[in-house]
């Protein structure tokens, strides 16, 4: 597998870091290298955050994304969708909420940007809207194809209490459907 | 080489592993962003083995009581940033001269004062060299990846019991936060290694704590053990009382010194990363070195050969591997995220002034392009 580089970006309280934890020690657990930075501000709540994560076979020494080489972004914010967009490379996805985040016609002709509306289904279809950071993990695999599911998954139940193990689940497979009808309709 | 594990985790959380694994058994502190997760893991991990973590009122308390616990006799550690330490200064000063053994963590992040408390910085280089008033060496390390959080921490509580003072580990914003494997010592690889600090155990009458040769430190003998003796931030004589009489005082601060200046051989640590085939030096520590040796892993897929020094023990500084650096080579660039708290040692150890810089001190990290574009200006 070649480097991925992804970026998850929101607003401070979200929750978007759990996702890139995964990510990363899903990696490491197939044997490559993960690494998860987060960006955040002195705000408490609706700052800018930003998370990147780097999985590659090799080893990774600089911790963050270099802008250009970011494969695919997710962004739940707008103020921090404008802020990071641009470390996305030339016809990198960006899978945004529609409901908050609002790219230029501009935009759309430099990347592919995908409307799911991630917290609208963790809120309303998984009941929950914490699990928005799987319904993430799910969208961000089914796209970049990073890592095989049932090691995501597992991955993801070690580092979740058993209780909510169900309804992460649950968030999961309806992160996953979303995503595979949107790359359908594309 | 002794037998590793591999743990997934932050800087700040390993730095706290770490304290528990070398046989730290007391916290105190104060929670400050971007180290609070160190106390978070402490107080999780201390009550389990019979040890104690405190939130105090305040940082100048959090030091007290830590200060307190390493007077007692027990493996210590406190934990703040920047800010922190500004105000834990005075304490700080306190220990160096009482000798007191103390393992302090400086998350840093962007100052002066309040700064910039989430974002990244290395502006706290100078201020752990002197933290307080008064003339005293410090001992002062700085982890450049993961692994380092966890080894350097270790050997920081060794330096201390070693060297009977406060030690400095330096983390930054980007260390201690960024979340990855790490691999490293077991704990019995750990726990061989401690070497518990030096008693007495001579006749209580004979007991003198602060009479030790001009080059070792003081013998602090654990507290309620029968041993009695006294603390003072003043001037004191070998049994720990104040004076002013002329040769002690002069005695007792060139001890302070010589005690780490005669063995900077068992304290002095660094890395050199593809430094023997290379044309330019670049001088960094840190997380700034993760950032360098991406770059030239880059420069040198064009065939630029560049090399980096990583100073691991920033306090003492490794003058005389700096100097025979600075003899060989015609290029060097100092690299850090200040405005050249480091670059000054660096000239005074290779004896010259023309040594190249980039720094960044808006709080976000250097990327490997900044590094590039600056090597090929030289």
């Amino acid at each position: 597998m070649s480097k991925i580089v992804m970026r998850f970006t929101g607003v401070g309280g979200q929750g978007v870091l759990l996702a890139g934890e995964i990510f990363a020690a899903a990696k490491i657990k197939e044997g490559g290298f993960g690494i998860k930075t987060a960006t955040y501000t002195s705000q408490v709540r609706g700052g800018a955050t930003v998370v990147d994560i780097q999985l590659d076979d090799n080893e990774i020494f600089y911790p963050y994304a270099i802008d250009g080489e970011i494969d695919f972004m997710l962004s739940v914010a707008d103020v921090s969708y404008q802020q990071f967009k641009n470390g996305v490379k030339d016809g990198g996805t960006i899978v945004i909420e529609p409901n908050l985040v609002h790219p230029t016609d501009e935009d759309r002709k430099r990347w592919n940007i995908v409307e799911i509306a991630i917290i609208t289904i963790a809120k309303e279809e998984v009941g929950n809207v914490i699990t928005q950071s799987v319904v993430a993990l799910a969208i961000a695999n089914t796209y970049t194809k990073a890592l095989d599911k049932k090691l995501l998954v597992d991955t993801m139940l070690s580092k979740v209490p058993k209780k909510v193990h169900e309804l992460n689940l649950k968030a999961y497979d309806l992160g996953e459907k979303y995503a595979t009808e949107a790359m359908a309709e594309a | 080489m002794s037998a590793t594990r591999e743990i997934i985790s932050s800087g700040n959380e390993l730095a706290a592993i770490a304290s528990v694994d070398a046989g730290c058994m007391f916290f105190a502190g104060y929670p400050l962003t971007p180290s609070s997760e160190i106390m978070h893991v402490a107080s999780d991990l201390l009550p389990k083995i019979g040890g104690a973590a405190i939130q105090m009122e305040d940082e100048i308390a959090g030091v007290a009581a830590a200060i307190g616990a390493g007077m007692s006799g027990v493996r210590t550690l406190t934990a703040t940033s920047g800010p922190g330490i500004s105000l834990k200064a005075e304490n700080l000063g306190l220990a160096q001269m009482c000798e007191v053994p103390l393992v302090v963590i400086n998350v840093m992040r962007g100052g002066p004062s309040t700064g910039l408390p989430t974002r990244v910085s290395q502006g706290d280089v100078a201020q752990a060299k002197n933290p307080s008033h008064g003339d005293y060496k410090s001992i002062t390390v700085c982890a450049g990846n993961l692994a380092e959080c966890y080894t350097e921490t270790v050997r920081a509580f060794n330096l201390a019991d070693r060297f009977m003072q406060p030690v400095f580990v330096l983390l930054d914003e980007t260390i201690g936060h960024m979340h990855a494997k790490a691999e490293i010592p077991t704990v019995e690889a750990v726990k061989a290694g401690i070497v518990p600090r030096k008693t007495f155990d001579g006749p209580a009458d004979e007991y003198l704590p602060y009479g030790a040769e001009q080059d070792q430190p003081a013998v602090l003998n654990p507290m309620f053990t029968g041993y009695r003796y006294h603390y003072t931030g003043l001037h004191h004589d070998a049994s720990g009382f104040p004076t002013e009489e002329i040769e002690t005082c002069r005695k007792l601060i060139d001890r302070l010194f010589q005690k780490v200046e005669k063995y900077t051989d068992e304290i002095e640590s660094n890395e050199e990363y593809m430094v023997d085939d290379a044309d330019i030096l670049i001088i960094g520590y840190g997380s700034a070195s993760l950032a360098i040796k991406e770059a030239i892993n880059m420069l040198r897929k064009e065939g630029i050969k560049v090399g980096m020094f990583r100073p691991i023990t920033l306090w003492p500084s490794p003058e005389a591997r700096m100097h025979e650096l600075g003899q060989k080579f015609d290029k060097v660039l100092s690299v850090e995220l200040n405005q050249g708290q480091y670059l000054e040692e660096v000239q005074r150890s290779m004896g010259r002034l023309d040594i190249a810089k980039l720094t960044k001190t808006n709080g976000r990290p250097f990327s490997p392009s900044d590094i590039i574009e600056k090597v090929k200006e030289l």
